[in-house]
């Protein structure tokens, strides 16, 4: 047999899987490109099918054309789900951040479990909670779309609506953006090279005093360093393209590199030796800045996320 | 052409193939015939939209087929039923209607 026609026969077939008629759909379609081929271009050989094949069209987008074409989700329930996804996602949080503080596990049956955890569990806990929550919230708004019932979900409106949040595409904003961006990665790159830290508990240049230990600051230090060098390459690369997914990677980049910190051990990081007490509130002024700089960027890694899902939403579909 | 003029065209054209087809069905014809038919009207009919439009249009009880084993290779015969001739005509109905509207619009802005 023709190799080319079964072979495109059978993708067709892979994207028609589970449907009754598909059998009787192949041998329609089978008929009409030999038919076409035979009449049109006189012989019926691999060549001609090929352009027989090709100007029926893509394997996918033939089958597509059979599929119901049903919405998984409503095109009038599709902006609720951000919208509800980001409510779900802040009780969330709001729950996460009381079992860290207090170090508890909340179980809401059989919906949720927040366990107890660190906060740099926390971290990496937060967006898989964001992904549960995406997943729960299409889940019913599907099951909703399925009874087609007339529904009239309600509208949350929020302090800052994300429909409203505008970006910054202005040219200056970015250089002067990219300019720190910059300034921030050489300045801490040459205190690093020339004092092998960045974190000083006097500025008696040349001579300054580390604030941590060797093996402790060399860990900070790169982690900042290596946070303003992939904001500087992240707004170098949206010169070129306008992609969201350049906020999500460098956003991921930054949870990752400010989560491994947590994973530091702080009780003989410093390279001072204060009292008991100082030390103990010195240690615990760097974690709770570290958790507000970690929340910083995993708020902005999971709106980088939502933004770009919401792009990608508001294209037209079949397009 | 102009992609957005294409997708105009896609939309309008779903409607006119629908009717075209009940039109055509008057007498027993199978796709790719129905294809060759229309194309020597003058009328260009995406092969991969006819067939799946046959099939709507069978599931609802507007067109009813056949296969014939016949000649060389086997080929699905498609008829209109009564339903379909009622369908074509409701739609006709609403055809003229459009273009009655249209034709009034057009000629009262020449009389402009």
């Amino acid at each position: 047999m023709f190799e080319k026609l079964e072979a495109y026969l059978e993708e067709i077939s892979h994207f028609l899987s589970g449907r009754e008629e598909r059998e009787e759909i192949l041998s329609e379609i089978k008929g009409h490109i030999l038919e076409k081929a035979e009449q049109e271009l006189s012989e019926v050989t691999e060549t001609s099918l090929d352009k027989v094949i090709a100007a029926y069209g893509p394997a996918r987008r033939v089958a597509e054309k059979y599929l119901d074409g049903h919405s998984i989700i409503a095109p009038a329930f599709k902006r609720h789900l951000f919208r509800y996804t980001s409510f779900l996602f802040a009780v969330h949080f709001l729950i996460t951040a009381v079992a860290v503080i207090f170090t508890k596990s909340f179980l809401v049956f059989p919906f949720l479990l927040v366990p107890r955890m660190g906060v740099f569990d926390a971290l990496f806990y937060l967006p898989t909670a964001f992904l549960y929550d995406l997943g729960l919230v299409t889940l019913i708004l599907y099951f909703i779309t399925r009874s087609k019932k007339e529904i009239k979900l309600p509208w949350p409106r929020f302090a800052v609506d994300l429909d409203e949040v505008k970006r910054p595409h202005r040219l200056i904003f970015s250089v002067l953006g990219l300019g720190a961006m910059l300034a921030g990665t050489g300045l801490t790159l040459y205190l690093y090279v020339r004092y092998h830290s960045i974190f000083f508990l006097n500025l008696d240049f040349p001579e300054p005093r580390l604030l941590f230990t060797p093996e402790t600051g060399k860990w900070f230090s790169l982690a900042v360093i290596a946070t303003f060098a992939v904001g500087a390459i992240a707004l170098c690369v949206k010169f070129f393209t306008s992609s969201p997914w350049v906020d999500v990677i460098k956003n991921g980049i930054c949870v990752i590199i400010v989560g491994m910190l947590f994973r530091l051990p702080l009780d003989n990081a410093f390279a001072f030796s204060p009292s008991a007490r100082a030390r103990l509130s010195i240690k615990y002024t760097l974690m709770v800045t570290l958790f507000f700089i970690s929340i910083g960027f995993v708020v902005d890694f999971i709106k980088s996320l939502v933004l770009s899902g919401r792009k990608k939403l508001a294209k037209p579909w079949g397009g | 052409m102009n992609p957005e003029i294409s997708n105009f065209e896609t939309e309008m054209n779903r409607g006119f193939l629908s009717i075209l087809v009940l039109a055509l069905l008057e007498k027993d014809m199978y796709g790719y015939a129905m294809v060759r038919t229309i194309r020597d009207m003058g009328y260009e009919v995406d092969e991969n939209t006819l067939y799946p439009l046959l099939r709507r249009l069978e599931k609802n009880g507007w067109i009813k087929s056949k296969w014939s084993v016949g000649k060389d290779r086997p080929r699905k015969f498609y008829a209109i039923t009564d339903d379909g001739r009622a369908l074509r005509a409701e739609l006709l109905g609403i055809w003229k209607k459009q273009d009655e509207i249209l034709k009034h619009i057009m000629e009262e802005k020449s009389h402009v």
